[in-house]
């Protein structure tokens, strides 16, 4: 379960054509990284796929369902974090299975699991504005997991960390995938990070944002992050990029 | 406003007061010995702050005359509080609703938001007159009322309109319907601004009373206490009145900000 098709979508913003005929599909299981130059529309991508937008064309589907309206089915993770902060740790995890009317034995179940989960046992109590900016991460992964879904979408999600945190997080995050096996789309600007963690890494053009190349990462884990093998594939997936990147800095 | 912290703040803090004291109390004297003269000003008929001390303890409490009585600036202090409160309450539960809609909806905002800026403009002392006629009682919880509830309404329009849209997307995919999000994601974003109007709105409502109670002539309240006290020539009472107010708002005031800061921990 868990498998996203994108088939032919558009979506104009005003005067401004942000994405236009992208296709691509995410199997069940999957971790696809989708990388591009800034204002590609990778963003815009979660959001169609989270149902927070709507294709002027194309079709998003779900497990062979049309998404339409907010997709339910998915967990999204924020740069930012997007944790309500006057919730604890334990009551942002505990947010969706709540407001689906799970009661409050069943949320507590819910959430000590995805807090030990994703390794926050003993902070159960504190306010976001308390942690560390890995730990509200943490926070960010569990809340998304306790909805159950069956995709997961992932914005920068370690964007804002500095890069031994990073690091960490993105070693943590694959050790959480292993284990709970929803199907992930993760976006990013690092190279590094997409050629660490993706089954794929797809390459979006700049400006309107398509698919301009397909990746396969076919290497075992854990990786390792300077083998020879990784760093191959990180020259292809850089070139690839490198020349979006020039196009998307031209001013106008 | 900002509260000094630490032992050395509240030393600065006194000596204020205290040197205030002082200079009233020279300069009193001084104009009383005929020292200096400033024209049209007749500062020696002011009651020292000594004077004003001992008026404040000698009609602190409630005075009997035989058959008769006075009342103490106490029972004036509770029935004036006892107002705003009344009046605050009534703000709060029509103010918190009204901005939340207007700062939520477009529909609610364009419905109500003309006659909120118009009616929010005319000053609580200009519905004196009117509500003399039209309360047969408690016309001055009406004034105050007015002057508690726009800032509860714009300060809550303000913190409905503040949320994070992050928040409320995380909200919506995690599966929140439209009243699951004001319930749970607006209301609590906007607390804080909720809790800044109450405190602005007590205080404009504080300001209000003591003018509606001069006007309306109830038998108690400070606003009746000081008008009476200089009616009758007791200025040193009227003066310890209206100090008085001036503490008892600055109270309310802090007040509120300590239930915030334990309310709001999150935001510490």
């Amino acid at each position: 379960m868990g498998r996203l098709v994108i088939n032919s979508v558009s979506k104009r913003f005003n005067d401004f054509l942000a994405l236009e005929d992208v296709n691509f599909e995410v199997a069940e299981g999957e971790f696809v990284c989708l990388l591009g130059p800034s204002g590609c529309g990778k963003t815009t991508v979660l959001r169609l796929a989270a149902g927070l937008e709507k294709p002027d064309s194309g079709l998003l589907c779900l497990d062979g369902k049309k998404i339409s309206g907010v997709n339910k089915e998915c967990g999204f993770v924020f740069q930012e974090y997007a944790l309500f902060p006057w919730r604890t740790v334990k009551e942002n995890i505990e947010f969706g299975p709540e407001v689906k009317g799970k009661t409050s034995l069943e949320c507590e179940k819910i959430s000590k699991h995805y807090i030990d989960l994703v390794g926050l046992s003993g902070f159960e109590n504190h306010y976001p504005d308390e942690l560390s900016g890995g730990m509200k991460q943490r926070v960010g992964i569990a809340r998304a997991y306790a909805n159950n879904p069956k995709l997961l979408l992932m914005d920068e999600p370690f964007g804002a960390l500095d890069a031994q945190t990073r690091n960490l997080m993105q070693s943590e995050l694959l050790r959480i995938w292993e284990k709970e096996h929803v199907s992930v789309l993760f976006v990013t600007h690092s190279v590094d990070e997409a050629v660490y963690l993706g089954d794929k890494v797809l390459i979006m053009s700049a400006r309107p944002g398509k698919i301009k190349e397909i990746f396969d990462v076919k290497l075992t884990r854990p990786r390792i992050r300077t083998g020879p093998e990784a760093n191959i594939i990180r020259d292809r997936v850089l070139k690839s990029l490198v020349s979006e990147i020039k196009i998307a800095s031209k001013p106008g | 406003m900002k509260i000094q912290q630490g032992k050395k703040g509240l030393v600065i803090n006194l000596l204020s007061l205290i040197i205030f004291a002082l200079v009233w109390q020279l300069l009193v004297i001084l104009a009383r010995k005929d020292s200096f003269n400033i024209p049209f000003i007749r500062l020696g008929d002011i009651p020292t702050p000594i004077e004003t001390w001992f008026a404040l303890v000698g009609s602190m409490f409630i005075q009997l005359h035989g058959p008769g009585f006075t009342y103490g600036i106490i029972n004036h202090v509770y029935a004036s509080l006892q107002r705003v409160i009344e009046g605050g309450i009534i703000a709060f539960i029509i103010g918190v609703p009204l901005g939340i809609g207007v700062g939520y909806s477009k529909l609610i905002g364009n419905l109500f938001n003309p006659l909120i800026e118009i009616i929010r403009n005319m000053p609580p002392m200009a519905w004196i007159p009117l509500s003399i006629f039209i309360f047969i009682s408690g016309g001055s919880i009406f004034i105050v009322f007015i002057g508690v509830v726009f800032p509860i309404i714009l300060n809550t329009v303000q913190g409905v309109k503040s949320t994070d849209p992050r928040l409320i997307d995380a909200a919506r995919t995690l599966g929140a319907s439209e009243s699951m999000i004001v319930k749970k994601v607006i209301i609590p974003s906007a607390f804080p601004s909720i809790m800044t109007g109450l405190r602005i709105g007590l205080g404009v409502g504080w300001m209000a009373i003591v003018a509606a109670e001069m006007v309306i002539r109830s038998p108690v309240g400070l606003g009746y206490f000081i008008w009476n006290m200089g009616d009758l020539g007791r200025y040193s009472e009227m003066v310890a009145g209206m100090i008085v107010i001036g503490v008892i708002g600055y109270i309310m005031n802090i007040s509120i900000l300590l239930l915030q800061r334990r309310f709001i921990k999150w935001a510490d």
